[in-house]
């Protein structure tokens, strides 16, 4: 027996380009639909997770799809805008938490993630160094972010305008980082976190700027009367929010309109989800509540069937290779008569010079399977990882 | 010979194989919620010590009542450092006063889920302050930086039904203590309806008639018992300065009140110079803050006390 599989393997080596044209078709005729497939389910359990851990969103009427990915992975161009009233609406229902979601601007190409204190604990997101989001102006910076703009606590991150001929619009705000999340292997990694007021302080919606009542802004007042007192376009506007002019910051309108993208609604109980799903079913209805999972499970099923072409294409190709890998063995041992000649002349039985030829095809066969499984074996390890990378970039 | 079989290729695989690793996404939980704490005390925080004292009487002992301010500013415009905002984020229920009580709260990150507005059920019956300023630049126009009075609980009516909002919460957050709760809430209900009772008689002969008070802080007293009260900014330990007394003139000749009410003993310089214009000083204070003795009904006590005293009821 071992004289026979030394005799194979002294053949496959020295024939080695032939052996390794051999053995990488039979590798990828295996590894390629099986790979494709633990792929796909990976990337399915990438994208479910997140969504099935995110029980109900609330967005304005459009696309579902937009919604829940810019919710959930702040992806995509920001859905259509609602205004703050329906968080409070959410809240006021009494049926679940509300998470407020603003995300529409960002910094040095990391989205601003406008939102509440209760996403982090929802999340599960811990702060690993500083602390978490104090005051209006701060921000808690995700792992990578951190990593890519080399941020710490005490540094500034500073938020970009939403296109550079807006000269007249959105304004950049220094935002002081007060501290980095832990890593979690998420969207969250990639974000930079602020409460749901600074994002309307850097769209505009809210302000700081010198008091008008001081002396010292005597320069910049057009008028002043008992009970109102009118600047100029020159008065001082604070771009950075610092201890010392925090207090001069405000609103201006009625906050309940000010404008966020979605609300994560978290539902004690299914009777509450119930409950707090029906309300969003009238006709004449501004916004939408989406299940995430359900939105996620629609995309995916796209997916799930280009994957059944490609894997019946696979398929295909293989039994093509196959057969050529069979005409291939058929046209050596054609080529290999002389030699299979001889080892009959010097004494070689037929059942041993068919178990040379037979070990020969299942040593190669046999690596072929080794190393497809242990490329789907790498692919289960790092499959995801790589996904999120290609996602990334 | 068979031994002779390279075996490195695999074995580089396989160590590779089991040196890889990749985190899985970190599982994510639910918004803690208080029922899973078991029965230990609810942690709460407030903004002023009205609301401290409310809690502490309708909670007892099954409620950890913070109150983390000075001893020596006015809870209203103080501002909490991070630490302390930290420590309100942690609480289990942050007890807020509203009607624009304590503006750090809009400056600041807590989680709303455990903010309680315990003035939210009276917000029509907020009061405006109208002499707030507008003003305006750029494209927005006017706009105004108006507050509400904030004083609320001293209207004990107002107070009841702030009380009544702590104990919803309560119950809420900790079902299981909602007969320790509300044995805490009813005896306070009764001791707030007696302060009610009493000031409706020691200010029962003071409706309609003039009064002025040292600070802005008396509308919802004023408001309560019909009290006719104008206010001007003068600190109980500072003497005001010039023109603040010109503006006092003026308001007299409108409105000659003989009394005013005060946060604190004012100087005696201020006491000498107000009845040299026919106004008397009596104090009522707000206890927005701890006081050094005593506690919430004892100062409102004290002050009814004053009052009596003053107006010889």
């Amino acid at each position: 027996m071992r004289q026979t599989l030394y005799l194979a393997w002294r053949y496959l080596s020295y024939h080695r380009v032939k052996t390794l044209i051999l053995l990488v078709s039979i590798t990828l005729i295996i590894y390629l639909p099986i790979g494709l497939r633990v792929l796909v389910d990976q990337s399915s359990q990438q994208l479910t997770a997140r969504a099935a851990a995110t029980p109900l969103i609330v967005g304005a009427k459009g696309s579902p799809l937009e919604l829940v990915l810019n919710t959930l992975y702040f992806r995509s161009d920001y859905p259509e805008i609602m205004r703050y009233e329906q968080v409070t609406r959410v809240t006021d229902a009494d049926l679940a938490i509300a998470i407020p979601m603003y995300v529409r601007f960002n910094a040095q190409g990391h989205p601003i993630v406008g939102t509440g204190y209760e996403y982090f604990e929802y999340r599960g997101l811990d702060i690993v160094d500083g602390r978490q989001l104090g005051m209006l102006g701060e921000c808690v910076v995700g792992s990578r972010v951190a990593e890519a703009l080399d941020v710490g606590p005490g540094d500034f991150v500073i938020s970009s305008p939403e296109s550079v001929f807006d000269l007249a619009g959105v304004y950049p705000l220094k935002m002081r980082v007060a501290g980095v999340l832990g890593f979690s292997d998420t969207a969250d990694d990639d974000a930079i976190f602020v409460d749901v007021r600074t994002t309307w302080i850097i769209e505009g919606l809210g302000h700081g700027h010198q008091d008008l009542s001081r002396p010292e802004a005597a320069s910049v007042v057009l008028t002043r009367d008992s009970t109102n007192v009118v600047g100029s376009a020159a008065v001082v506007q604070y771009n950075e929010i610092t201890e010392d002019n925090i207090e001069s910051f405000h609103f201006h309108g009625d906050i309940s309109q000010n404008p966020v993208t979605a609300v994560i609604a978290l539902p004690p109980d299914q009777k509450s989800s119930a409950l707090l799903q029906g309300r969003y079913q009238g006709e004449d209805e501004p916004a939408q509540i989406v299940r995430p999972v359900n939105v996620m499970n629609e995309l995916l099923g796209t997916i799930l069937s280009v994957q059944s072409f490609i894997t019946a294409g696979a398929v295909i190709v293989g039994m093509a290779t196959l057969a050529t890998a069979a005409l291939v063995f058929m046209l050596s041992l054609r080529l290999r008569r002389r030699e299979i000649e001889t080892l009959f002349k010097i004494g070689g039985s037929r059942l041993s010079v068919a178990s040379v030829m037979t070990s020969e095809i299942i040593a190669v066969l046999l690596a072929g399977v080794i190393l497809a499984g242990g490329l789907t074996f790498l692919t289960g390890q790092f499959g995801s990882a790589a996904i999120r990378a290609f996602i990334r970039m | 010979m068979f031994e002779r079989i390279p075996k490195g290729g695999l074995i580089a695989l396989c160590a590779v194989t089991s040196l890889a690793g990749c985190g899985e996404p970190r599982q994510q939980g639910a918004v803690r919620s208080l029922q899973d704490d078991g029965d230990r005390a609810l942690s709460v925080y407030v903004v002023n010590y009205p609301l401290q004292f409310f809690a502490q009487r309708i909670g007892g002992e099954l409620v950890q009542v913070e109150f983390p301010a000075p001893a020596d500013v006015d809870p209203a415009y103080w501002s909490p450092d991070p630490d302390l905002v930290s420590a309100y984020q942690g609480a289990d229920l942050t007890l807020l006063n509203g009607a624009s009580y304590a503006g750090w709260i809009e400056r600041t990150t807590l989680p709303p889920s455990k903010l309680v507005n315990t003035s939210a059920s009276f917000a029509d019956r907020h009061i405006f302050v109208e002499s707030a300023v507008t003003h305006s630049h750029g494209p927005e126009g006017d706009h105004s930086h108006g507050e509400f009075a904030f004083t609320t609980w001293l209207d004990p009516t107002l107070a009841a039904e702030q009380a009544e909002a702590i104990l919803q919460a309560f119950i809420a957050a900790y079902p299981e203590g909602e007969d320790v709760f509300q044995e805490g809430f009813d005896a306070l209900a009764d001791d707030l309806q007696a302060l009610d009772q009493r000031l409706a008689a020691v200010f029962a002969g003071m409706a309609g008639k003039p009064l002025l008070g040292s600070h802005p802080v008396y509308q919802y007293l004023a408001r309560r018992y019909d009290l006719d009260l104008k206010s001007v900014h003068f600190e109980p330990g500072e003497n005001p300065p010039e023109n603040a007394w010109w503006d006092l003139q003026k308001i007299l000749a409108q409105h000659p009140a003989a009394w005013m009410l005060w946060e604190g003993e004012p100087l005696p310089e201020t006491s000498s110079t107000l009845g040299e214009l026919g106004v008397r000083s009596v104090v009522f204070d707000p206890c927005g803050n701890a006081p050094e003795e005593g506690d919430f009904l004892s100062v409102m006590s004290e002050n009814v006390s004053n009052l009596a005293e003053a107006f010889g009821n």
